[in-house]
């Protein structure tokens, strides 16, 4: 079995000890701070790429032969690309610490050119897919967000170091977190879910058009929202994309509820049910932020209302539906490795077997709690809270992937 | 050495779907089962297509069979058509698993 999955996921669960360490010792503060500064952008970047995006690259290793049903173009490219992303992460991350611009810059660098390795293994895999489809659709435009995310920090940061085109500074900023945020995760997880969910809740015959109206509303308020904030058109031009995605999250919300419908499986374990009820709370509080900008439109260009929205849908949405996902994948990985070979033998445990499901519903349910403490603090303008509910958050976050990596001994 | 093929879905029944937690034959997944001279053939079929356990769960089914198959060659043909639905599972696997 391949190793590949491995170094990206538990490199992906190092991060994300890392990042939660980091926010104890500062007691969150940092989530207040104006986000612009070196320990806003070291925060932001090893949550974003320390933790998620290297925890997505995994899961996409692990994954991709299922998905698209074919095989990864080349797994030697993926090794290079972990040695080089890594490389460039580990690089940048210490660069913000020191604030040394020409460090974060040729590191960020290496943590591009990491990324391109990445999409070039997908792209040569995509284009051998067995069939184009809401999946395979998903998981290519994700791969080109990122690569355009990438590109964009890589401008910032010539910005930063050369002060070239700092009138535009402010619009790369707004299509980098865009396309990284919306366009990369977001596709990335609505797009995997569509094979996987039915996987875990047995279902079948269930309808999949709505997939098709997902992917074609999520792709028009990525593509949208960054030519907004790239053409530095202000909230008016911002409301559509956003439009747009609200309406792409209540359809895929739609269809979750359809698979559900037509699965065999009362329970699909706590992990995936975890999922379902965080792209529930995401679809509503996307409602709730289209009808605020609607009303109000200067609403989108607060940082009271853009800080709070910006951490629930990293933390509340993205983040928490990995860490749900993760309760399947390091089970599965680790019992492949090390009882594969013995199935069909007598006394072969099965997956059940290394992870205590109820433990995973407690721990996931004291995230989901914690993630809206300092959530509420952040809209309220209360430091304590903010400090209070992130340090919690920490707690308990720390706590479960304690409980995953657990697996690793079983 | 005789070997019926009642014999095989017997020893097939230790052979689970890792995530499920049921055994392959409960599940409705073996479709055919041929005890011949030299070779025991199983066709069967997985939950979903493209499913990661392919490889794992072919490979459980002929070190199953492999002690007791008397020297006669495994060979595992797993197929997707046709299609594998929930209403092929057993009684006891649609209770194990909460079916409705």
């Amino acid at each position: 079995m391949s190793r590949l999955p491995f170094l990206f996921i538990i490199s992906g669960m190092a991060g994300f000890a890392l990042f939660h360490a980091a926010s104890l010792l500062s007691l969150s503060g940092w989530l207040g701070d104006d986000m612009r500064g070196p320990a806003g952008w070291f925060h932001a970047h090893l949550f974003v790429l320390g933790w998620a995006t290297m925890l997505a690259m995994g899961a996409v290793y692990q994954l991709i032969s299922v998905i698209l049903q074919s095989d990864l173009y080349s797994e030697r490219l993926g090794y290079v690309h972990y040695a080089v992303f890594t490389l460039g992460l580990a690089g940048l991350l210490f660069g913000f610490v020191r604030g040394e611009i020409y460090w974060i810059g040729a590191f960020a660098a290496t943590a591009f050119a990491g990324i391109l390795l990445f999409a070039w293994n997908m792209a040569a895999t995509l284009v051998r897919a067995s069939r184009w489809d809401a999946i395979t659709v998903s998981a290519a435009a994700a791969v080109l967000y990122l690569v355009l995310t990438g590109l964009i920090g890589m401008a910032m940061g010539v910005n930063f170091a050369t002060g070239w085109w700092n009138d535009l500074h402010d619009r790369l900023f707004g299509a980098h977190i865009w396309l990284g945020t919306v366009g990369w995760f977001g596709l990335l997880i609505t797009g995997f879910s569509y094979k996987l969910l039915p996987m875990f809740y047995l279902a079948h015959h269930y309808p999949t058009s709505l997939r098709k109206a997902v992917t074609v509303l999520w792709n028009a308020g990525v593509i949208a929202g960054a030519a907004s904030f790239l053409s530095g058109g202000g909230k008016w031009s911002v409301l559509p994309a956003l439009l747009l995605i609200a309406a792409a999250v209540v359809l895929y919300n739609a269809h979750v509820v359809q698979i559900r419908k037509h699965r065999s499986k009362r329970s699909p374990g706590a992990g995936i049910k975890w999922s379902v009820y965080g792209n529930f709370a995401f679809g509503a509080a996307a409602v709730a932020m289209s009808a605020c900008a609607l009303w109000d439109p200067n609403f989108l260009s607060r940082t009271k209302s853009v800080t709070p929205a910006v951490w629930f849908y990293l933390a509340g949405w993205v983040s928490f539906t990995m860490l749900c996902y993760l309760s399947k994948i390091v089970p599965f990985l680790w019992w492949t490795r090390k009882y594969g070979n013995r199935a069909g033998e007598p006394g072969t445990p099965v997956m059940s077997d290394l992870l205590d499901d109820r433990k995973v519903n407690a721990g996931l349910a004291a995230i989901a709690v914690c993630t809206l403490l300092p959530l509420s603090g952040l809209m309220a303008g209360s430091p304590p809270i903010v400090a209070a509910g992130g340090t919690a958050c920490s707690f308990f976050s720390v706590a479960y992937m304690m409980l995953i990596a657990r697996v690793f001994s079983r | 050495m005789e070997l019926r093929e009642e014999t095989v879905r017997k020893m097939l029944r230790q052979v689970y779907d890792p995530e499920l937690g049921v055994n392959i034959v409960d599940l409705g997944l073996v479709y055919d089962i041929r005890v011949e001279p030299d070779r025991v053939f199983v066709r069967m079929t997985l939950t979903t297509p493209g499913c990661p356990m392919h490889d794992t769960i072919a490979g459980g089914v002929r070190r199953a069979l492999t002690h007791h198959a008397a020297g006669r060659k495994i060979e595992v043909d797993v197929v997707w058509e046709p299609r594998w639905s929930p209403e092929m599972m057993t009684q006891e696997a649609k209770e194990q698993l909460g079916f409705f």
